[in-house]
């Protein structure tokens, strides 16, 4: 089994580890204590670090293959549950929203905005969210950390960049003000991968 | 006629009865319909007889309808997603062998590859139902680990990982670095989470895992001579050589497959090309350099026809007879070919 510091492979420019609890430690700031479990449950954490550092959550019996795969000289291209990327600087951690679907099924939606389906046709073509878009808000949000982006079938659209402190916030804005900027939205599916997953920016 | 362990060097061998057999009524049957002679000529000695061949080529002509399975992964009610996707204005009915999926009667708008229900992975879609079967055959369960080889852009794998409620492990790998990325959209799309994605030469699994897994999917690159339907330029494309050039890569990777199963595992060669060449000749190659496997006969999901025992002149190992085909004009689905074999 891993080690805290984790099982380590490397390849082609790719590194990866296997174990650890950074990742772990990052979702309970973002989503709770709960959310913490629910990944947990869901595996041990593998993060690759190229261009990008990704993070998955994959099964015991995976990670024996991918322990074996190491002591060969070789890394997964993508395992288990693709769980977010991790950042260097704030927010540190992008969920992906398979990790947040899963975690909103079990618990709720938290830190999120639920937006109209007029609002989500501009988003999923890459466009950021409006005010006059949101018809929900759920706590925490906080400016500068990523919101997930729900329909109002319960399904997560993408995840966004919170431009608002907190639900309340959003009385006071008009309705062209952005609330959120679009980070991942599930267009990228359709777009077929010519972009980057999801898009760099900086927190001002 | 003459056992296949018996002929040297098959290429010249099938080259002179395959091109000895162009007649009159394969030169103008392949002028009419735009084929090459040598592939009309195939389909008389496959099939038996001049009408039939007809009902094929025509068939050839004919639209393929389109299928969805429904991603039982994320969707609780199939029936349900049928209802959202009636409100776009699709028609969908359902495939009687597969509980889970449709073809698509009457397209809708968005088209089926843009709706939102697509994007939040309620369904994988096909061109053709047939992709459809092989899942079914090799049918994976938990603790099942399970080995697809030439696995982008992953319909057949996400069908597995569904199959096995996202339990157990399948390790899935293609060689193209185009076809992972569309194949790690999927997986992500569709929330699939037991699927260990490796790029990598299938032919070089052994290597990594030894033999491993208890079930092998080979869906082999092939010619797509079963997918005329949805690209006509297949017609004239490929030439003779093409296909015997096309199975040296078939038969490595089917050695590789048998040799990455454990002792008792199945596995399940699969093309979408209706060439003997690629199907039969194919396993009958494995067959005589690997003494430890053997043809099993397919679940009964659809009315396959049987597997060739004979290809001009030539007598193949009788138990090909265990093995599938499906044809445009019988099935309403692409030409497919299907050979389960247990390794001892």
């Amino acid at each position: 089994m891993p080690t805290e510091e984790g099982v380590r492979g490397a390849a082609g420019g790719i590194k990866c580890v296997l174990g650890g609890d950074r990742v772990l430690k990052l979702i309970e700031y973002l989503l709770g204590p709960d959310a913490r479990s629910i990944a947990e449950s869901l595996g041990t954490v593998l993060v690759c670090s190229g261009e990008f550092s990704e993070v998955y959550l994959v099964s015991n019996l995976m990670a024996d293959a991918i322990a074996t795969l190491f002591k060969r000289g070789y890394v997964p291209y993508s395992a288990g549950l693709y769980a977010g990327r991790l950042r260097r600087s704030r927010p540190e951690f992008i969920p992906s929203v398979s990790l947040l679907q899963i975690i909103y099924d079990s618990v709720g939606p938290k830190r999120a905005i639920e937006v109209s389906e007029e609002g989500l046709k501009p988003f999923l073509y890459g466009n950021d969210i409006l005010r006059k878009s949101v018809t929900k808000c759920y706590e925490p949000v906080s400016r500068g950390e990523v919101v997930g982006i729900l329909g109002s079938d319960g399904y997560v659209y993408g995840v966004g960049l919170s431009n608002v402190d907190s639900c309340s916030e959003l009385s006071k804005l008009r309705d062209l003000d952005e609330v959120a900027k679009n980070v991942f939205d599930i267009g990228w599916y359709l777009r077929g991968g010519t972009e980057p997953r999801e898009r760099k920016y900086k927190v001002k | 006629m003459v056992r296949y362990e018996l002929i040297g060097d098959l290429r010249s061998y099938l080259r002179s009865r395959i091109y000895g057999a162009v007649g009159d009524w394969v030169r103008s049957t392949a002028l009419r319909f735009g084929y090459r002679d040598y592939m009309i000529a195939r389909y008389l000695e496959v099939l038996g007889s001049r009408e039939e061949v007809l009902n094929l080529l025509k068939a050839f002509e004919e639209p393929l309808k389109p299928s969805i399975r429904c991603n039982t992964l994320k969707v609780r009610s199939c029936s349900l997603l049928a209802e959202r996707l009636g409100r776009l204005g699709y028609v969908l009915k359902g495939i009687s062998w597969e509980p889970n999926s449709f073809t698509i009667e009457v397209l809708g708008s968005p088209p089926p590859g843009a709706t939102h229900e697509f994007l939040l992975g309620m369904y994988y879609l096909y061109r053709g139902s047939a992709s459809l079967i092989p899942p079914l055959v090799l049918s994976p369960r938990p603790p099942d680990v399970v080995l697809d080889m030439a696995a982008a852009p992953g319909g057949k794998t996400t069908h597995m990982a569904q199959l096995m409620r996202n339990e157990g492990l399948i390790v899935a790998v293609d060689v193209s670095r185009a076809r992972m990325r569309a194949l790690r959209s999927n997986l992500e799309r569709l929330g699939v989470r037991n699927v260990l994605a490796l790029r990598l030469d299938g032919a070089r699994v052994p290597e990594l895992f030894g033999p491993y897994f208890s079930k092998v999917l080979l869906d082999a690159p092939c010619t797509a001579e079963g997918l005329i339907q949805v690209d006509k330029s297949r017609k004239a494309r490929t030439v003779l050589d093409d296909l015997f050039t096309a199975r040296e890569r078939q038969v490595r990777l089917l050695l590789a497959a048998v040799d990455s199963a454990v002792s008792g595992g199945y596995i399940l060669y699969t093309t979408c090309s209706i060439a003997p060449e690629e199907d039969e000749l194919v396993i009958s190659e494995v067959l005589k350099l690997r003494s430890n496997v053997s043809v099993v006969p397919l679940p009964n999901i659809v009315d396959f026809r049987p597997g060739l025992t004979e290809y001009f002149g030539i007598e193949l190992p009788e138990e090909l007879r265990y093995c599938g085909r499906l044809y445009p004009h019988i099935h309403g689905m692409e030409g497919f070919f299907l050979c389960l074999l247990r390794k001892e």
